[in-house]
């Protein structure tokens, strides 16, 4: 390739990088805009809007709402797709492709019909829309990522260090919590914030089994239904923030944690 | 190593005939664990059951049994069912998406726009993940595939709200515009399905990029030079080699991609107009209602669920065929 194409294909990466980052620079920077109206260009800066966001009761307890059920779902998924995991790698079976077909399935079905299958569900089963409901389909929608990761990691796991266990007396259950767990947890510690983040910035699935309590999600949609203000950018920016910080501190520890257990 | 090494000792302990005094030892020798243990391990085929029920009814109640419960509600009359009212099954709710436009437009609607971004985002994305796997420095590219996941990181409505305040009529778009004097009135981006598109292919490029990025990182340099040096121009080194060696990337990232947009439900709301109204749209109008609308919903977002998979699984064939077709 010549030297032209090469610094062609070069912008090209940067025009990206400026594609996916300059939104949310301006949307960051129009939540210090001193008016009301949104749009360019900004005059005069303030920090009114975060400071009401941090007294706003509602902001904050919905943030808290957001928080506690991306944990409860994330301990779900992290479990059960830990174990689907451990069933399907490495054993041969009748029915496992059939087993692992149902296992990736919530993550293939498109957002509203996985959102209108849980409500359909849930009211079946006499389950109320709220909290929940929006923790167990978060749960079940997460799971196929948990086992997809846990299955790349423990398809590299050597199988001689379970077989010394169990030669020198641990039972299978011992086995697997001394030396299949610990091999396990940079992959359990990967998926479980990559789960957080997805239930986190759900929104088609926190908006139809939600009760009268939004997620943050939500409550961004709604008060972006009824006019933009720079209010919702500050509060953007916040969960933008959490987000984005919570992403960026994974990937780090995850990757000095593969890392040391590699080595 | 420290495994090893507590797992020598224990040995050591257990040959001089002293109780392993650590949590372990202590668990692995109190009787009613024992017992269970053993009745757990009695022999493989048990072992297997024990460890295989949760899974298997796990997927069959919760991954599946959905999906199953809106095909059955799909099938009857009234939903929920009321005090004294008899449910009928009936493929009403199925003949009523043919008959009415406003159902089957937006339907098709969604399934072109689908179509349509995921061929954008394909385009748009391949030269950048080209140049991460081919140009940069292995240290650099993990540096450089990380600078493009953080926005991702970010949600569905924040990164939506962030593209209406970029096209809005008092937007960075139009003010830049205005001020380099290209225009006097704003263009109306919003609303429309440009302004869509825009929002889908945001939300939606990762996606395609991390399977491209993999299939080409996995490409060995030395085909190129192999080409190369046969005589084949940059073109046909990209048409020949390239571009047939990554069609798996692409399949995959085109079938996710495809799969996420149809089902965007905020995004088109929020950023699509009254003519640019999807099925997404359509089908969460049943759910806003009272309940007896339901039947209908469910009816609809089977269609478009079995479509979806139809399309995307001879998509899949489709590829195949091709990679075979060149390895020949």
């Amino acid at each position: 390739m010549n030297r032209g194409n090469r610094i062609l294909i070069g912008c090209t990466y940067w025009a990206f990088v400026l594609y996916v980052f300059v939104p949310l620079l301006l949307m960051i920077l129009m939540g210090f805009k001193d008016s009301k109206f949104i749009g360019f260009p900004i005059r005069s800066w303030t920090l009114d809007w975060y400071t009401g966001v941090f007294s706003d009761g509602e902001v904050l307890s919905t943030l808290g709402y957001s928080l506690v059920i991306a944990v409860l779902s994330t301990l779900i998924s992290v479990a059960v797709g830990t174990w689907i995991a451990v069933l399907l790698e490495g054993r041969k079976f009748l029915g496992r492709t059939a087993i692992f077909g149902l296992t990736i399935l919530p993550a293939l079905i498109p957002g509203i019909i996985s959102a209108i299958a849980f409500r359909i569900y849930a009211r079946w089963l006499g389950v109320e829309p709220g909290m929940g409901a929006i923790i167990w389909s978060h749960a079940v929608h997460n799971v196929p990522f948990v086992a997809l990761v846990v299955m790349a990691r423990l398809s590299t796991l050597p199988k001689s260090q379970i077989e010394a266990a169990r030669d020198l007396g641990a039972d299978p259950i011992i086995a697997f919590l001394r030396i299949t767990l610990p091999y396990l947890v940079p992959a359990i510690l990967g998926a479980s914030i990559f789960c957080l983040l997805l239930s986190f910035d759900d929104f088609v699935r926190s908006f139809f089994l939600g009760g009268y309590e939004p997620t943050l999600p939500v409550l961004i949609f709604a008060k972006l239904r009824s006019g933009m203000s720079p209010e919702i950018n500050a509060i953007a920016t916040v969960a933008l923030v959490l987000t984005a910080g919570l992403g960026i501190w994974a990937e780090r520890f995850t990757r000095r944690m593969k890392k040391e257990t590699n080595t | 190593m420290r495994n090893d090494a507590t797992a020598s000792a224990n040995r050591v302990a257990v040959a001089r005939g002293k109780a392993d005094r650590t949590f372990w030892g202590r668990l692995a020798s109190w009787t009613p664990y024992r017992s269970l243990v053993r009745l757990a391990t009695a022999s493989p085929r048990r072992q297997f059951l024990i460890l295989a029920a949760f899974p298997l009814l796990w997927v069959l109640t919760q991954h599946l049994g959905p999906m199953l419960q809106m095909l059955r509600v799909s099938l009857t009359d009234a939903y929920p069912v009321a005090v004294g009212v008899e449910q009928h099954f009936t493929l009403d709710n199925y003949t009523r998406f043919f008959g009415e436009r406003i159902f089957w437009q937006p339907f098709f609607r969604t399934l072109t726009f689908a179509g349509v971004l995921t061929f954008c985002t394909l385009i748009l994305t391949y030269p950048v993940a080209y140049f991460l796997a081919r140009h940069v420095s292995r240290k650099n590219q993990m540096l450089m595939l990380l600078l493009l996941l953080i926005p991702f990181w970010v949600g569905e409505i924040v990164r939506t709200y962030a593209i209406m305040i970029l096209l809005g009529n008092t937007g960075a778009v139009n003010q830049a515009l205005k001020w380099l004097g290209w225009i006097d009135e704003p263009i109306p981006f919003m609303y429309t399905s440009f302004s869509m598109g825009i929002g889908i292919v945001y939300l939606t490029a990762l996606y395609m990029l991390l399977p491209l990025y993999s299939a080409l990182e996995k490409l060995p340099k030395s085909y190129h030079e192999a080409a190369a040096d046969l005589g084949a121009g940059a073109w046909t080194r990209f048409r020949r080699v390239t571009l047939p060696l990554t069609l798996e990337g692409i399949s995959s990232g085109c079938t996710l991609v495809f799969l996420i947009s149809t089902g965007f439900y905020a995004t088109p709301v929020l950023l699509g107009g009254p003519s640019t109204t999807v099925f997404s749209e359509t089908i969460a109008g049943f759910f806003h209602t009272a309940g007896d609308e339901w039947p209908t919903g469910a009816a609809f977002a089977t269609i478009m669920f079995l479509t979806a998979m139809v399309l995307t699984g001879v998509f899949q064939k489709l590829m195949q065929s091709l990679r075979k077709g060149d390895t020949k």
